[in-house]
């Protein structure tokens, strides 16, 4: 009887001193983590950047709806290939409308510019595209000479996150593919990148933007996670992981893959489930109808911002 | 002189959508009270986009009345993978030689592609949501649209009067994009870009 108790005593005694031994560095390697979340990821960008210098945007594209609301307040901005010199669209398997609707989107964009530029031969500029000045497009032609051929932009396939009618049961598997293929992007090591002018592009996206599809909430959470080890990396001051580094002899960017969510033009009064997921990690959140401003994740976090219509 | 005293086309442009089938509202455009509706504010065309499902609905309507109803002169097709912006335009008016064309209308299911292509063209929207769908913010977006102003938001079985209503838009029609007040950031997407991006102002 003795025996058991004395065991019992025993028992109970180790097991609480194992747990004693483990929270102590679970709870300082969960402050390390806390730490490096926020330090990783700061609220407010320093003005460092020279306009017209090289830069990377990622814009991701969904199904129809999407898509359309996307390049409708990519039109309305106007999206300026100068600012913005490189340009990575990403679309989901089976979208050949997105991807067409890409196309034909660069197309106009290609134009505007041949005429801002004073590109065409008959020199005429209408008012509302006033040429540029000497000293941008000198600039424009000391940092990336090729802004208006075909390759300032690409159109990247990646499989879908959940098919429409896509049981739950494989909705995990294929969500991972998603996000494998998300981090790829990121890191610049996908498949349909190989052909890229690497010198030319800066190493990560240096913003995403997304408005709502399945792969936007991959691709804003790849981005956090690249974001965090790539902070873990540095301030560890151990080597970059080879795989987080890419095109050797570049100046990574100070602000890599800043994220701006904008949420759909038809939510009116709730967020869509892309937007909830999202919320507490993007850097901004957008929202275009008055009833959803100031939503936040939990108290004291950031919250979202309401700017009014941005498509046309 | 014939031209001028023949009466002016004026095209009705319906949009079930391509990805959910909406069967209630196409049976609802194929139904006489809509149609007579429509002749009864001078409609001489019915363009419908039916989509995959509704093709069997408008099939078996124009196997019932081949040369339509009301005077109207109706037609239909799937969908169109390049978009619908050229059947959208078919409803503006104007004011070429030959036969004269008054502004129709267009009368769309509440997804955003639709609803904003119709806007930009600025003609009356007729938004209709389609109550089968779960978790329904189209409902939402068409009554915000409406209390706005810039559309009439209609139930599926409600569309014979929504016809009028359309009509009473025409006058007050507000321009689109809104310009935009009462924002948090000053200027917009363009700004918020600009700062995540760091530009030297």
């Amino acid at each position: 009887m003795s025996l058991t108790k004395m065991w019992h005593w025993l028992s109970m005694n180790t097991l609480f001193a194992t747990l004693l031994i483990l929270a102590v560095p679970l709870a300082v390697s969960v402050l390390l983590f806390l730490h490096a979340l926020s330090t990783s990821h700061p609220t407010v960008v320093l003005k460092t950047r020279r306009r017209y210098s090289p830069t990377h945007l990622l814009i991701v594209l969904g199904s129809g709806g999407h898509t359309a609301e996307m390049l409708s307040m990519l039109r309305r901005l106007p999206l300026d290939p100068t600012l913005y010199t490189y340009r990575t669209y990403v679309v989901s398997s089976g979208d050949g409308f997105s991807a067409s609707k890409v196309v034909e989107f660069e197309k106009t964009l290609r134009q505007k510019r041949e005429r801002k530029g004073g590109l065409d031969e008959s020199g005429i500029c209408s008012e509302d595209t006033p040429r540029l000045e000497p000293e941008q497009l000198h600039r424009l032609n000391e940092n990336f000479t090729d802004v208006a051929i075909p390759g300032s932009y690409i159109v990247i396939t990646v499989p879908r996150a959940r098919r429409v009618h896509q049981s739950f049961w494989t909705a995990p598997f294929t969500t991972v593919k998603c996000f494998w293929a998300c981090l790829n992007i990121l890191r610049g090591v996908h498949v349909e990148q190989r052909s890229c002018p690497k010198t030319m592009i800066p190493r990560y996206p240096d913003l995403i933007l997304t408005n709502g599809p399945a792969t936007g909430v991959c691709i804003v959470l790849a981005a956090k996670l690249i974001r965090l080890l790539r902070y873990v990396s540095t301030s560890l001051n151990v080597w970059y992981p080879a795989v987080l580094s890419l095109y050797e002899g570049q100046a990574p960017t100070p602000y890599p893959l800043r994220t701006v969510f904008v949420e759909s033009w038809a939510r009116v009064t709730s967020l869509s489930l892309s937007g909830k997921i999202l919320l507490p990690f993007v850097d901004r959140f957008l929202v275009q109808w008055p009833s959803l401003r100031g939503k936040r994740a939990w108290r004291g976090m950031k919250e979202s911002e309401f700017v009014g219509t941005l498509v046309e | 002189m014939a031209d001028e005293e023949q009466k002016p086309t004026k095209v009705c442009f319906v949009t079930i959508g391509a990805t959910a089938p909406f069967n209630l509202l196409l049976s609802n455009v194929l139904n006489t009270r809509f149609l007579d509706s429509l002749s009864l504010y001078g409609y001489t065309d019915l363009l419908i986009q039916f989509g995959n499902e509704g093709r069997v609905i408008f099939e078996e309507y124009m196997h019932k009345y081949p040369f339509g109803e009301c005077g109207l002169n109706i037609s239909g097709f799937d969908f169109n993978r390049t978009g619908l912006s050229q059947e959208m335009l078919s409803t503006k008016g104007n004011k070429d030689v030959g036969r004269r064309r008054a502004e129709g209308m267009i009368l769309s299911h509440a997804g955003s592609g639709s609803i904003l292509e119709a806007l930009r063209i600025g003609i009356p929207l007729v938004v209709v949501p389609n109550p089968a769908l779960q978790d329904n913010h189209q409902q939402e977006l068409a009554d915000e649209l409406s209390k706005q102003g810039y559309a009439v938001s209609s139930d599926p079985t409600d569309i014979a009067s929504a016809v009028r209503k359309a009509e009473s838009l025409r006058s007050r029609l507000q321009g689109w994009p809104p310009i935009n007040s009462g924002q948090d950031t000053s200027q917009g997407l363009g700004q918020v870009m600009a700062d995540e991006m760091g530009f030297i102002d």
